[in-house]
Parts: structure tokens; C-alpha cells; sequence
């Protein structure tokens, strides 16, 4: 039978002895009252294949900022589709802090999470595009270019395009130039647009 | 002068939002997240804070109620975001800001909350 103790989870053996606790002791430490027990769970789950669903579950009720941490952290190491479906999740959070916090880790999380950020690029919530495309910047895919410039020649609205552009500004090419001197008559009155793209295009061009 | 500390991750808004302060005859000072923003403040107060809510390390919300534990009310602060919804102003208002713009913000328009929260005459 598991025990957990002031500060971790114990496995109680034969006398002396000191076993790792089992998955299923450790997602039920999940729910301790002592943040110190339910970090120090989150952090051993990485061991766990099957935690993401339990980890997500906790992360959107969690609000010990260390406990966050020990669950982003694990949730990065698992990198199955449960976990990165669960950070995405994320990004509708309320919680500025949460989004930010999941912004970060799946900066961390290598191409593999790429399709699935692509896929959200059509997002119906703005806001969740405009995380993606910040996201985007971390990225190493040979797409991101391509994505960025089908988002500033596609999407509506002018926060995700403004973002793209700010990105361009980065990883921008040639083969961005055209596509930024039609946002620019898209969006003629904005100027905040006519401020960035050109910013991009001194940039892109070598200015 | 007056001095206003722009905080924002995205350096291409910070250059936006400074070419339109400095042009106005502010001394503007910029930092990139809640931290640095908080450690430039300590050093010396500023007259006014721009702030975006998206930042890594610590969000805009986050540095707004710590601003406002380190040096009270008295400095304004307009944060400034890409969501428009009126939950986001609230939240925004409870952190500790006097005033809520949405980005993207038309140089005229920032000037005249800029100016309005420094108690300046407007045009």
C-alpha cells in the first residue's frame, strides 16, 4: 500500500525496504493537499506513458505555480498526442498566466508538435491563432514561412496577421515580399500594419 | 520629460510604440517581460507604463499587481492587448490599470490616453 508522507510518496514494503511507488499511487498523489506531495508526483509521472490525461486534468485545476511547473515539465517529456492536445487545451485558458506558461513549454517541445500548430492556424478563436503564430517562432520546421505567409494572405483578422508579420520580421525571405505588400493595401488604414510590414521588408531585403 | 516604460515581448511593437512617444517629446524606456519591467521600475519609478498582457516569465496582469505592491496607485499604467473581450478589460482593471486599449493601437489614439493619463492638456 502506498503512504504519502509529508514532502513524498512512499511505497510501505517489507521492513527497511524502499519501493518506488506505482503509477497508479503517484496520479493518485495528483490530488494530495500538500503541493510538495503533487509535485513531486508530477515530476515522477514522467516515468508513466499512460499520465498525460491525469496531468492535463490536474494542470487546468492547478494553481501551486511549482506544481504547474512539475506538470508542464512532464507533460513536455511525454510528448504523446493526450499531452500535447491537453496544452493546447490550455491556450483558452482565462488564466493569463496558465497560457503563458503553456506557451513556453510547447516552445520546447521539438517539431513533432508542429502539424498540430499548423492545424490550429484555423483556429476559429483569434486568440488562439495569434498564440500559435507566437509559438511559431520557435519552431524549426522548413513550413513556418509558408505557414506565416498563408496566414497574412488568408486570415481576417488583423491581430493574427500583425503577429505573422512580427515573425516574418525573423524568418521572413524573398518569398514573403509579394505576400506583405498585399497586406499592406488589405489593411491600408491600419498603422501598426504599414509600420511592420515595412519593418519586414527593410529587413527581408537587407536595409 | 516625462519618462513611460513600454512593456512588451514583441519588438516590433515597441518600436511602433516608441517611435510615436519619442516623436511626442517622451523618454521612453522598454523591457521585454514583467521581470525586467519590474526590475527597471525599482530602480527608478517611471511616469507612466504601457503594457502588453501576452509576456513570458510574468504576463502583463501579473506585473500590474506587483507594480502596484512595489509603488502603490500612483503611477498609470494602460495595458494593452489583442483581446477585446470585456472579461479581459475587467481583469485588466483589477490588476491595477487605469486604462484598457486593443491592439492595433492608431498613434492619435495612444497619444491621447498617454496624454490623459499623465494629466496632460489634450489637442
Amino acid at each position: 500500500m502506498g503512504l504519502i508522507t509529508g514532502k513524498t510518496v512512499e511505497h510501505a514494503g517489507n521492513a527497511g525496504e524502499k519501493a518506488e511507488p506505482t503509477g497508479e499511487q503517484l496520479l493518485a498523489a495528483l490530488e494530495d493537499p500538500d503541493p510538495g506531495v503533487r509535485r513531486h508526483s508530477a515530476r515522477k509521472l514522467a516515468g508513466c506513458p499512460d499520465a498525460s490525461s491525469a496531468l492535463v486534468s490536474r494542470l487546468q485545476r492547478e494553481e501551486d505555480v511549482a506544481v504547474r511547473e512539475g506538470i508542464l515539465s512532464t507533460l513536455a517529456r511525454l510528448n504523446d498526442p493526450v499531452a500535447v492536445g491537453g496544452l493546447v487545451g490550455c491556450l483558452r485558458s482565462e488564466d493569463a498566466a496558465l497560457r503563458n506558461e503553456v506557451i513556453e513549454t510547447i516552445r520546447q517541445m521539438g517539431s513533432e508538435v508542429a502539424p498540430v500548430l499548423e492545424s490550429l492556424l484555423g483556429d476559429p478563436d483569434p486568440d488562439v491563432r495569434i498564440f500559435v503564430v507566437n509559438i511559431l517562432d520557435s519552431e524549426r520546421h522548413p513550413e513556418i514561412e509558408n505557414w506565416l505567409i498563408r496566414v497574412i494572405d488568408q486570415d481576417a483578422h488583423v491581430n493574427v496577421c500583425a503577429t505573422a508579420v512580427d515573425q516574418l520580421c525573423e524568418v521572413g525571405s524573398e518569398a514573403a515580399v509579394e505576400p506583405l505588400l498585399r497586406l499592406k493595401v488589405r489593411f491600408a488604414s491600419e498603422a501598426y500594419i504599414q509600420f511592420a510590414v515595412d519593418l519586414a521588408l527593410k529587413r527581408i531585403r537587407g536595409i | 520629460m516625462k519618462r513611460i516604460l513600454i512593456v512588451d515581448d514583441a519588438a516590433t511593437v515597441r518600436m511602433y510604440h516608441r517611435g510615436i512617444l519619442e516623436s511626442s517629446g517622451y523618454k521612453v524606456e522598454e523591457a521585454w517581460n514583467g521581470i525586467e519591467a519590474l526590475e527597471k521600475s525599482l530602480e527608478a519609478p517611471f511616469d507612466l507604463y504601457i503594457v502588453d498582457v501576452n509576456m513570458p516569465k510574468l504576463d502583463g496582469y501579473a506585473f500590474l499587481r506587483e507594480l502596484r505592491q512595489q509603488e502603490g496607485p500612483q503611477q498609470p499604467a494602460i495595458m494593452i492587448s489583442t483581446e477585446a473581450a470585456a472579461r479581459d478589460e475587467i481583469v485588466a482593471y483589477q490588476a491595477g490599470a487605469n486604462s484598457y486599449l486593443v491592439k492595433p493601437v492608431r498613434p492619435a489614439q495612444l497619444l491621447a490616453h498617454v496624454r490623459l493619463m499623465l494629466g496632460e492638456a489634450t489637442e
